[in-house]
């Protein structure tokens, strides 16, 4: 009997089933273009931070070049990244670790 | 001077500017709107359609998020281009003033419109630096910064009027 499962590829599809819980971060990354009252304004109007949340997370892309602005499942983070898109905002996904 | 942008009561902002002003923005939207959709892979199309996931890992998710969201975005982004069109050619000339009354959902166009126009703005412009509004005269791109110069001014004070209560 073998001591290790069976190891076969697994489609995308079965991964999500299998590891639900995984958490994604949703990254924006620092822009020489987009206004910083801008930025903080998204940041409110799509995930309802306050003002203060808000800026502060600003800040952080505009010193550290970018930062986690949303967290959760992949679904969730994949439409907060289509929304910040959607302002103009550079955003990307990953998985969190 | 009068404001450029009014808040209007709860949902309304009323626009005033000049008609040289006027003039330069109804220029803007159509060169946006050709290059959003036009195939060729252009620097402004990168940028405003960035990928979702860069991990090597996640390439096949993030070819699934252009094929399902790409064709979305643009469809926002010329959304908001024909209300900023429409709204453009509804105003009313005074001899000095040109005024026009935006609902909140226009309001929200014209925001989308002009930080479209600035990102597609620094990609022509080729900015690279964090841009503080100031322009060297000297500069072959002075023109254009000018222009940018001048749309984050408009940006700025329409966030305050939507800001403000």
């Amino acid at each position: 009997m073998s001591t290790t499962a069976p190891v076969r590829e697994r489609t995308e599809e079965e991964q999500d089933v299998v590891e639900p819980d995984v958490p994604w971060v949703v990254i924006v990354w620092n822009d020489p273009v987009n206004l910083m009252s801008y930025v903080v304004y998204v940041f409110q109007k799509l995930f309802g931070y306050s003002k203060e949340k808000a800026t502060k997370l600003m800040l952080d892309v505009h010193h550290r070049g970018k930062a986690v602005v949303s967290s959760g499942p992949r679904e969730k983070a994949e439409f907060d990244v289509y929304r910040l898109h959607e302002a103009g905002l550079w955003a990307t996904m990953q998985k969190d670790r | 001077m009068a404001a450029t942008f009014k808040r209007l009561g709860r949902d309304r902002v009323r626009v005033r500017l000049g008609h040289e002003e006027v003039a330069v923005l109804r220029g803007l939207p159509e060169q946006l709107r050709a290059v959003l959709t036009e195939e060729a892979d252009d620097p402004v199309n990168r940028r405003l359609f960035p990928p979702a996931y860069l991990e090597p890992e996640d390439a096949g998710r993030d070819a699934e998020y252009r094929r399902l969201m790409h064709d979305e975005l643009v469809r926002s982004k010329l959304a908001n281009l024909e209300v900023v069109t429409d709204t453009l050619a509804r105003g009313s000339s005074t001899v000095r003033r040109w005024t026009v009354d935006l609902t909140a959902e226009e309001a929200a166009a014209w925001l989308g419109v002009l930080n479209d126009l600035r990102l597609a703005l620094g990609v022509r412009l080729d900015i690279t630096e964090d841009f503080d509004g100031r322009v060297d005269d000297d500069d072959p791109r002075a023109p254009g910064m000018h222009l940018l110069s001048y749309l984050g001014w408009l940006e700025e004070h329409l966030l305050e009027a939507l800001s403000s209560a």
